[in-house]
């Protein structure tokens, strides 16, 4: 039933990342420590997390160092952007289905 | 793209993850985003609201009688002071803590700091150029410092929205305007109540509008 669904976006973990990138305005970042504590998942998972949906170029990622701390952005990129649109149309059909 | 299942990390999220469940949880994680990035609160504006009404309602009451108008005596004027310190000092930490760790082109830009700065400048510019024609007092120092800043400041906020195409904050951006504008005809002691309640209905609304917006469905739209 679920194979109509982006398998990349249908895990709950990362479903909750591309929801929250995508609520931002276009354009807009988060910083990595921002939607750490906004998903309340260790850095570990969400570095793991994020790695598979850049590779997927369904977000990008940002360093920039200011002084001696380092700072990460991720934002989501207009390819992740149409892959969230069409995973909810999926997830329409489907429901108006059942 | 190349996808493959991830059946190991779905596993590793709860194991088979329903439909239904990820619409939920879709909508709850858009939601829960949209609250707590939002630089403007709807309960900071409610309190705002309120406190427009009871700030300029108690000044209305004060001039009200006044025949010469002579304006706010210091019995209101502390209030009007605490209020603006208030209002400015809540309105910073609320957008900054809300804003925090957000970067990109939903912060202001530059020339969007100019236009608006502009705007102030030339209240004072229109105060100056009243006060050397000879215009009475009451409405160079009562009635132009209350009405005026609200037409520019809320037209230039409209511009810089629209350019965005950001709706409800221009919107909010024409609504003060507008309150601005019918102000500057009510008279100098009718202004006080016009200015009130006409901001008093812009921030509720504009409360009201944002609460839409954060519960509204992304799934059912």
């Amino acid at each position: 039933m679920t194979d109509e669904l982006d398998p990349l976006i249908h895990v709950p973990t990362r479903l909750k990342i591309v929801a929250t990138l995508a609520a931002l305005p276009d354009g807009d970042s988060l910083s990595f420590t921002r939607l750490q504590d906004m998903l309340g998942l260790t850095p570990g998972n969400l570095i793991i997390q994020l790695r598979k949906l850049e590779e997927a170029d369904y977000l990008s990622t940002e360093k920039t160092r200011s002084g001696s701390a380092q700072k990460t952005t991720v934002a989501l990129t207009s390819h992740g952007r149409k892959a969230l649109s069409a995973y909810t149309q999926a997830l329409r059909d489907l429901l108006g289905g059942l | 793209m190349n996808h493959t299942p991830d059946s190991a990390a779905a596993a590793g999220n709860g194991g088979k993850f329903d439909p239904r469940q990820a619409a939920a949880l879709l909508d709850q994680a858009t939601q829960q985003t949209r609250r707590k990035l939002a630089p403007a609160q709807p309960w900071l504006l409610t309190i705002r609201a309120v406190m427009v009404l009871a700030v300029l309602g108690a000044c209305w009451l004060n001039v009200r009688g006044q025949h010469p108008y002579r304006g706010p005596t210091s019995a209101v004027l502390p209030f009007v002071v605490v209020f603006v310190i208030a209002n400015f000092v809540a309105t910073v930490t609320v957008r900054k803590r809300a804003t925090a760790g957000v970067s990109g082109k939903s912060r202001l830009r530059p020339w969007e700091i100019i236009v608006l700065t502009l705007a102030w400048i030339a209240v004072f510019a229109v105060i100056g150029a009243l006060a050397g024609t000879g215009v009475s007092p009451a409405i160079v120092y009562s009635l132009i410092p209350l009405t005026v800043p609200l037409i520019l400041a809320g037209l230039a906020w409209a511009g810089i929205n629209a350019a965005r195409a950001d709706w409800r904050p221009c919107g909010v951006g024409v609504g003060v305007a507008v309150v601005g504008a019918v102000g500057l005809f009510a008279g100098p002691a009718g202004a006080w109540a016009v200015v009130g309640v006409g901001l008093f209905i812009v921030l509720l609304g504009s409360a009201v509008a944002i609460v839409w917006q954060q519960r509204r469905s992304v799934v059912w739209p």
